[in-house]
């Protein structure tokens, strides 16, 4: 149904004005009350954690000794946890543009043997989830004696479809051929022609898909879980699991809960930030493709 | 500078043959321009000589050196596109220098090069410019001056003016036509334009469905079409064909008409064509023809008549000045020269 045309003060267009301001507030709700228990939580102490009203802030404020004792339990190790997540989803996110974008760039603009084969796979690789994926992947590194290595989480998170998909799509659209082929005239090589005329014109899309691997990787469990074993190497997600079922499993950890929660509102301030930042790209760019006559 | 050389130049898309087997030589400092209908294979032609697509079969040879298996690069020639595909990133200066820095040439000669082409072409205010921020028009004075820079054995164009509004066409085609007398360098020029092939061209070079239809130079295209093809689309407005048969030195129409134009016609005579021009509007009863005036449009220094012939259709009669003695619905004779015609046999070919 089209609103264009319509009288902004008509009694139809007020009327389903209202019905999506209703719908996306239901949503909002839904995806919003997990996260405000998560941070309602972390102001808590253990005891008001359970006593209290969950979903609004208990009357003693907790959060600063709640962060002290996140950062001290079990000698700091949360925040080596912070600094092994961010490791491995930097490495990887910045891993996965680049590969995506060069996938993305070689299916938009090069004629290959195999090409809709290939491109038919990455397509059905979007389908597949990773998890199901994972324990033949562990398999495979463990035989390469690459398990418990960092290796063992970055090299499969360098492999990210969805991005391919989006870098294709991208890419058909903001660089015309003619301009590869001016490049071609002009004597430049393929790579040449990539790295100093093509990539600039990416940047939107490279940043897009920048920030959802490192998002994926940021946030994945599995996939750690299952290649590392030793807790130094732990990425967040890991490493509060771990904390989380020693609370559940009684043996003098109760006090944990909270930890575990002021944790988890710690770990996604990040992403949260590389959001921020990157709204700068999306912004300036998703319209700053070829220069049209 | 160069001579360019096709030898049974064939493409293939698939199983689809584009260009099938093309014949062409390009003299040294000639101005060649390729017209076609759409879909013809000019864009084709042109991309087979600059290497940006691969000959399925054939050569090309420039300067007599066989290039058919080198790059676009090696064949040392410049092309200006019809979008200009000006790198959008980089200001003025960067896209003239792009080329030359790629060659590796010392970065003042790379200056003054580009300063003296911006000088040329008239762009040196906006060489620190993004092409966002030029003009359609100024844009393609980037795009052509990208090619001059650097100094190619040949230019190709590959329908440059047709994203320009009117006025500032013929501008540039002015300029384009100075340009090349100025470099004296070979220029292959891809148009759908009448104007432009007849003005700018030394040689036109005719492609209907892959293959060449005519080469020659405009005049030749004009007055003696080689086929029913070129001959309809060579010429604005279009040359008046009429299916005949011949009896002795009189023409039968299709309708059963007959005109007795006093020469004698070949008996495989089966079209005959005149320019709007080679037809007279004589009053009604006279000359070969007759029929009825059914528009009439006036441009000043012109106006053409376009007369109904009933069951053979509609001819268009030019005459210089504005002829105020004609108007729509108004019968009228046509009158014939027998000589001027141009004759045509049944599968499209010149009689003569
Ligand atoms: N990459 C390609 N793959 C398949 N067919 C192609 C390709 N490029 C061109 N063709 C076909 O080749 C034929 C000639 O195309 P070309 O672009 O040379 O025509 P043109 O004369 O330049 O037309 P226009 O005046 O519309 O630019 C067309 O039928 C076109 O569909
Ligand atoms: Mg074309």
């Amino acid at each position: 149904m089209s609103i264009v045309g319509k009288n902004a003060s008509s009694a139809k267009f007020r009327r389903n004005r209202w019905l999506l301001t209703g719908l996306l507030s239901l949503y909002f709700i839904y995806t919003f009350m997990p996260l405000f228990y998560v941070i309602t939580a972390a102001t808590k102490s253990n005891q008001d954690l359970f006593s209290t009203f969950g979903l609004w802030f208990a009357e003693d404020f907790s959060l600063w000794e709640n962060l002290a004792t996140l950062f001290t339990i079990q000698d700091g190790i949360f925040l080596k946890w912070m600094a092994n997540t961010a490791y491995y989803s930097s490495v990887s996110a910045v891993g996965a543009a680049l590969f995506s974008t060069l996938a993305g760039y070689a299916f938009a603009k090069y004629r290959f043997f195999g090409k809709k084969l290939m491109f038919a796979l990455v397509l059905g690789a979007v389908m597949i989830p990773q998890t199901a994926l994972v324990i033949p992947m562990f398999l495979m590194l463990s035989s390469m004696g690459l398990t418990n290595t960092s290796l063992a989480v970055i090299l499969p998170s360098l492999v990210f479809p969805p991005g391919v998909f989006l870098m294709w799509a991208y890419i058909d659209d903001a660089i015309s051929n003619e301009l590869i082929e001016a490049g071609r005239m002009d004597g430049a090589g393929e790579v040449h022609i990539f790295s100093s005329i093509a990539f600039r014109m990416l940047m939107p899309g490279f940043a897009t898909v920048l920030i959802l691997a490192f998002v994926a990787s940021w946030n994945n469990y599995f996939l750690p879980l299952v290649m590392l074993n030793k807790p130094d190497m732990f990425p967040i997600t890991v490493g509060l699991a771990q904390l989380y079922s020693t609370a559940i499993s009684g043996t003098g950890g109760v006090l944990l809960f909270t930890v575990v929660m002021t944790g988890a509102l710690v770990s996604i301030v990040p992403v949260i930030a590389a959001f921020l930042i990157m709204q700068r790209f999306w912004q300036g760019g998703l319209g700053a493709g070829g220069v049209k006559a | 500078m160069a001579a360019i050389e096709l030898r049974n130049v064939r493409k293939a898309f698939g199983t689809v043959e584009v260009i099938g087997n093309v014949n062409l030589s390009i003299e040294d400092g000639a101005f060649v321009i390729f017209v076609g209908p759409s879909g013809s294979g000019k864009s084709t032609l042109l991309r087979l000589v600059a290497g940006l697509e691969d000959a399925t079969a054939g050569q090309i040879l420039i300067d007599g050196t066989d290039v058919t298996q080198l790059g676009p690069a090696e064949r040392q020639l410049s092309m200006v596109f019809q979008s200009y595909a000006l790198y959008p990133t980089k200001t003025v200066r960067q896209n003239m220098s792009f080329g030359l820095e790629v060659a590796r040439l010392p970065k003042a000669d790379i200056r003054t090069r580009v300063d003296a082409v911006a000088d040329i072409l008239k762009i040196g205010e906006y060489l620190d410019r993004k092409p966002r921020a030029l003009s359609g028009g100024q844009r393609q004075r980037v795009a052509i001056g990208r090619a001059i820079v650097r100094e190619p054995v040949a230019f190709l164009f590959d329908e440059p003016l047709s994203n320009l509004d009117a006025a500032l066409r013929v501008e540039m085609r002015i300029e384009i036509a100075k340009l090349h007398q100025r470099l004296g360098a070979t220029m292959i020029y891809v148009t759908h334009d009448q104007v432009e092939a007849m003005t700018l061209a030394d040689r036109i070079v005719v492609l209907d469905r892959g293959s060449i239809q005519q080469v020659g130079t405009p005049m030749e295209l004009y007055q003696r079409p080689a086929n029913l093809f070129v001959a309809q689309f060579i010429g604005s407005p279009k040359m008046n064909v009429l299916a005949v048969r011949p009896d002795g030195s009189a023409l039968v129409f299709a309708d059963g008409r007959r005109a007795d134009l006093g020469v004698s016609f070949p008996p495989r005579l089966a079209h005959v064509g005149f320019r709007p021009e080679e037809v007279q509007l004589l009053s009604i009863g006279q000359g070969h023809l007759q029929g009825k005036v059914e528009v009439v449009e006036r441009l000043g220094s012109d106006t053409f008549a376009h007369v109904g012939l009933g069951e053979l259709g509609i001819i268009t009669a030019r005459m210089p000045g504005n002829v105020l003695s004609i108007s729509p619905g108004q019968p009228v004779g046509l009158g014939l020269s027998g000589n001027q015609l141009h004759q045509f046999s049944r599968d499209g070919s010149r009689l003569s």
